[in-house]
């Protein structure tokens, strides 16, 4: 539909507006790379699940035969290196990519090619990684990699280099995207919007993007002497040569305490949209949910010898990160309170999106209950490095961040996708999933304080593990009963969705800005920048007050909403570069693992890429310059349009995005 | 330093599951927490237990606020108005933000007074007798982590003029022994820890949390014992392949027990009188003295593994555990285990995940049935057998 006549200038011509699988690839729109994250995330999800369900296969009875121990330590090391790197954090970046420029009422990102790289260097790190397992030397050396168990000497294989490599790639893709989204946030907000008519939403994106920029960093380095320690005979975690292994737990946990708010804080930004809609009412105490999210972001920097209390770095620093982080518990309690505070008075409708979210302030209040328990140093030195540690982080990660995360898919399916999730699948959906968790994890603090070790392979009769680990196992297949729910009602929904008519334009009385496009999303998010006056714009266009000071409707939907009809909005082109560019970084990582000539093509993609990107024109040559009409684009796009994948080209303008 | 009356948190650990059966299967678990039987773990216990709680409280106060609100607030269709818009309550959220605050400034106070008081020295000196000589020992035992097993080293003439820097060329010790450490009870008994290859950690969760051993490093811990008794213990930090094979256990003996015991490990090896253990003895020296030592025979010289230590196995019989605390060296009526023994000497990777060819744990040694057996006479001379309560005790096959 919307192949012209251009006459390609070379290799530097952009690609145009094609439809299919070749938009998809050189997409620079913001919501199709936010479903791009989403989807391949929820691949991996399955991925990692499966690892889990073997995990929990093998501790289901004592001296269990189902993985042996090799390959148990590979299955929890990817377990663990999945559901932290190419899951939480890339569903996170799906709902920042996709909503984030909603939210604040702009076209797109400020960088939408950089974009593009952040995810097809995230997919092609995930997929290096995950190449372990087809290699048949998966890392095993625990997510947490502590050295020198790391080193050559200990994990001769190539596991421990796809972790250092792949981690080393997905990471250019996190820096990349926290850059491009902290520009977006601080400098393409509708006008009126000042940083506090912020969504809660977006501000948790903008913290989290913050704490990516400085904690991706220090990981980096991590990862980058590990690999010149495996790689090249260099000596920096090998005690033996003088090196103190403990320097790798501080790099680790410098970048990993910051990374468990990056991972959670998504989700608390998610659930904050959604309790006020649901409860009919605003979030209850906006400030300081705002300023608890950023002293969470300050705090976070501050705690992370918690996860080394044991590890012998003296008595004097054990209590300063006690305390300092028995102090995080604060503002994380301010949060639950204030959702708590939100939905009272409310009238609170269970839908699915808030099932998920009230899900979360529930379980993520167990989480963060244990979380306090082994502040207390102490205590910790009985806790630590048992289940009661993975019952709490699970609580945290699975309980918290995931649910959120959930509650956000079904909270905006309709604004992706033009059609709502089938509710009752969604309850099934979310029961399954909190029953399940609730008998997996549930149990495991019983275990932990019982004394069952983490990172076990298997265990002996006679230590009082049995009964609850049969439970845990069985808990996790209900978990896994959840996921097929939630599988099921994508395909269920996307095909009752062929043959009834389009979900309105709120289907839930939403708050904010987002909510003022068309569902789905037009390619050009809004026809006219909106002028924000007030926290939850849209809702305040719906609603007022009569005289008695009684909310009462002002305005339909319709007839506050864009009707998407906008022809003349200026679109960042397409572009090939981006997946070139990120293609070249896997055979690089290949290059340092086996020879350094798979290097060479590996480089040659990047720089060819990095070549191609710099000329490529910033605007299509054919197209006109300036303020016209767009020659090849949106002639059959009309209101009830539902954005097939082929409208994406359009001009660029002056003004077009550099990135 | 906690009122006993405030010691039920158990119950909240019951709430923090979610579920209610704790007590009743935590009977037989060796390693459970909240059982401390020594003195450091019951400080530790006394810190936790009013925090469990605490937290058990604040738990049951949230869940309850929330069904509350779910059930009051329900949209119930009754009315289309909308609920009155409260925007905050400045009051109400300062007092939830300097609340918690200060009651976490009062458990940090707590949490300090413990945490210093377990990382202290309290020790006193012991009289013991070392080869008929009496020493006043100040009691430190060096304990030390390798894949994976855990050796543990006695100086009687304290540690002061010992060099530990490098683990893996530790100075000859009185007595060395290897997975079962073993203390006097009613002194607290110093550690110091480290480690020849990667990080372990040495926890006996009935005496004292955990603590890491990291190579290179030493890192000082303690544990105490009240009674003679079996202290189960279990390596918490992962070690590789087989971190799940790295048990220990702390049996703890009144002073006079305790001084039998130094007494017959201070001896070096007998020599063997009958045929097949002198056969056993000589295949020993050709194949096992590469790595493991028998006071007497080889003493000391690094052994050929990447940990550059085996364990000294002067006084097999007198431990009753082997191959990092995994199998049971006696049956339950005091008899040696010896089919398991067997197929460890014919080939230990197969019993215990290694990597052997690593030289990292016992290779698989190629020996012959007869060979075997022979070896099995040689080691049933090492040392005496411990007491029937003590072979109860110890079992890990359970």
């Amino acid at each position: 539909m919307s192949e012209t006549t251009a006459s390609p200038i070379g290799v530097y011509t952009r690609p145009k507006g094609n439809t299919g699988w070749r938009d998809w690839i050189t997409t620079v729109d913001h919501k199709k790379i936010g479903i791009l994250y989403g989807a391949t995330a929820m691949l991996f999800f399955l991925i990692g699940g499966l690892e889990a369900l073997l995990i929990r296969l093998q501790l289901a009875t004592p001296d269990g035969t189902v993985l042996g121990a090799d390959t148990y330590n590979r299955v929890y090391t990817m377990h663990g290196v999945t559901m932290v790197f190419m899951v939480i954090m890339p569903l996170a970046a799906a709902f920042a990519n996709y909503l984030l420029p909603l939210q604040i009422g702009a076209r797109d990102v400020a960088f939408p090619r950089l974009n593009a790289l952040s995810y097809w260097v995230f997919l092609f790190g995930g997929l290096f990684l995950n190449m372990a397992w087809v290699f048949g030397d998966a890392p095993d050396g625990g997510w947490f990699a502590y050295a020198p168990n790391t080193g050559t000497i200990f994990s001769p294989g190539k596991g421990m280099d796809f972790y250092a490599l792949g981690l080393q790639i997905m990471g250019i893709a996190s820096l990349v995207s926290a850059m491009n989204l902290i520009v977006t946030v601080l400098n393409m907000r509708a006008p009126g919007m000042t940083l506090f008519k912020m969504p809660v939403f977006t501000w948790m994106i903008l913290v989290v993007q913050f704490l990516l920029l400085f904690a991706v960093p220090v990981i980096t380095v991590a990862l980058f002497l590990l690999m010149f320690d495996r790689n090249f005979g260099a000596n920096f975690f090998n005690p033996e040569m003088g090196a103190d292994p403990l320097l790798w737990q501080h790099l680790f946990w410098i970048f990993g305490h910051p990374e468990v708010y990056i991972l959670i804080l998504p989700s608390f930004g998610i659930i904050s949209e959604v309790i006020p809609t649901f409860s009919r009412k605003p979030i209850f105490g906006y400030p300081f949910m705002v300023f608890s999210g950023i002293a969470i972001g300050f705090m976070g920097w501050g705690v992370w010898a918690h996860h080394m209390f044991v590890s012998g770095i003296g008595p004097i620093s054990v209590a300063a990160f006690s305390v300092s982080t028995m102090f995080i518990a604060v503002p994380t309690g301010v949060k639950i309170l204030n959702w708590l505070a939100t939905m009272w008075g409310g009238k609170i409708r269970f839908n699915t999106p808030m099932l998920f979210a009230s899900g979360v302030v529930s379980m993520f209040t167990i989480g963060g209950l244990s979380g306090v328990t082994h502040s207390l140093a102490p205590a910790d030195t009985q806790q630590t490095d048992t289940y009661y540690i993975v019952a709490h982080f699970h609580y945290v990660i699975f309980g918290g961040a995931l649910l959120g995360i959930f509650a956000g898919f079904y909270f905006w399916w309709p604004k992706a996708f033009g059609h709502l999730l089938n509710e009752k699948l969604g309850k099934w959906n979310f029961w399954l999933m909190i029953v399940g968790f609730n008998m997996t994890f549930g149990p495991m603090h019983i275990l932990g304080l019982q004394g069952m070790s983490r990172r076990i392979d298997t265990y002996s009769p006679g230590f009082g593990f049995e009964f609850w680990n049969m439970f845990a196992t069985i808990g996790a297949f209900i978990i896994g009963l959840g996921v097929l729910a939630f599988l099921l009602n994508v395909w269920v929904s996307a095909r009752a969705a062929k043959h009834a008519p389009p979900v309105g334009l709120d289907p839930w009385d939403a708050r904010s800005l987002e909510w003022f496009t068309p569902n789905p999303t037009p390619v050009h998010n809004f026809d006219d920048d909106i002028q924000v006056e007030a926290l939850d714009e849209f809702w305040h266009r719906k609603y007022g007050q009569d005289e008695d000071g009684r909310v009462v409707r002002v305005a339909t939907a319709e007839e506050v909403c864009q009707d998407g009809s906008a022809t003349d909005t200026h679109l960042p082109s397409p572009s090939y570069w981006p997946i070139v560019l990120a293609a070249g970084l896997p055979f690089i990582g290949f290059g340092l693992m086996y020879s350094l000539w798979f290097c060479v093509p590996g480089g040659a993609l990047v720089l060819m890429a990095i070549y191609g990107w710099v000329f490529e024109p910033t605007d299509d040559p054919d197209g006109p310059h300036g303020h016209g009409h767009d020659d090849h684009g949106h002639d059959d796009q009309g209101p009830d349009d539902h954005g097939d994948a082929g409208e994406a080209a359009a001009e660029t303008a002056e003004e077009a995005p550099v990135g | 330093m906690i009122p006993k009356s405030l010691r039920s948190g158990r119950l909240a650990a019951l709430l923090l599951g979610g579920l209610a059966v704790l007590t009743g299967c935590a009977s037989d678990a060796p390693l459970d927490t909240l059982e401390p039987q020594g003195p450091i773990a019951e400080t530790i216990d006394e810190l936790s237990d009013p925090v469990f709680l605490i937290a058990g409280i604040v738990f049951v106060i949230i869940f309850g606020a929330t069904a509350l609100i779910w059930w009051k607030f329900r949209d119930d269709h009754s009315t289309d108005e909308f609920p009155e818009q409260v925007h905050g309550h400045l009051r109400a959220e300062l007092g939830w933000t300097i609340g918690p605050a200060v009651l976490m400034a009062l458990i940090a106070v707590f949490t300090l007074l413990t945490h210093f008081d377990i990382n202290g020295e309290d020790r006193t000196d012991i009289v013991v007798s070392v080869d008929g000589e009496r020493t006043s020992w100040d009691p430190e035992v060096v304990v030390v982590g390798q894949q994976w097993w855990w050796e543990f080293r006695y100086y009687f003439d304290g540690l002061d003029g010992v060099d530990l820097s490098d683990p893996r060329h530790l100075p000859p010790a009185d007595i060395v022994t290897a997975n079962q450490l073993v203390i006097p009870t009613g002194s607290e008994i110093g550690l110091k820890l480290t480690s020849r290859d990667v990080i372990h950690s040495f926890w006996i969760p009935a005496l004292n949390g955990k603590r890491d051993a990291v190579p290179y490093r030493i890192s000082p811990w303690k544990i105490e014992a009240v009674t003679p008794g079996v202290y189960f213990g279990q390596c918490t930090e992962f070690c590789g392949l087989s971190h799940s094979r790295m048990r220990m256990q702390t049996v703890a003996m009144d002073p006079a027990d305790f001084q039998a015991w130094i007494d017959e490990q201070v001896q070096p090896a007998a020599e063997p009188t009958d045929a097949a253990a002198q056969r056993g003895r000589a295949v020993f020296e050709g194949q096992c003295t590469r790595c493991h030592v028998v006071n007497g025979i080889n003493d000391g010289g690094g052994a050929d593994l990447v940990a550059n230590a085996a364990p000294n196995l002067t006084h097999f019989m007198s431990r009753t555990t082997y191959a990092g605390g995994i199998f049971d060296l006696y049956q339950p009526d005091g008899s040696l285990s010896r089919p398991q023994l067997e197929a460890w000497l014919r080939n230990a990777p197969e019993e215990k995940p290694a990597y052997a060819e690593g030289r990292r744990g016992m290779p698989a040694m190629g020996l012959s049935e007869s060979q075997i057996d022979d070896v099995v006479a040689y080691l049933s001379t090492l040392g005496s057998s411990p007491t029937m309560e003590v072979i109860a005790a110890t079992e890990v096959d359970r």
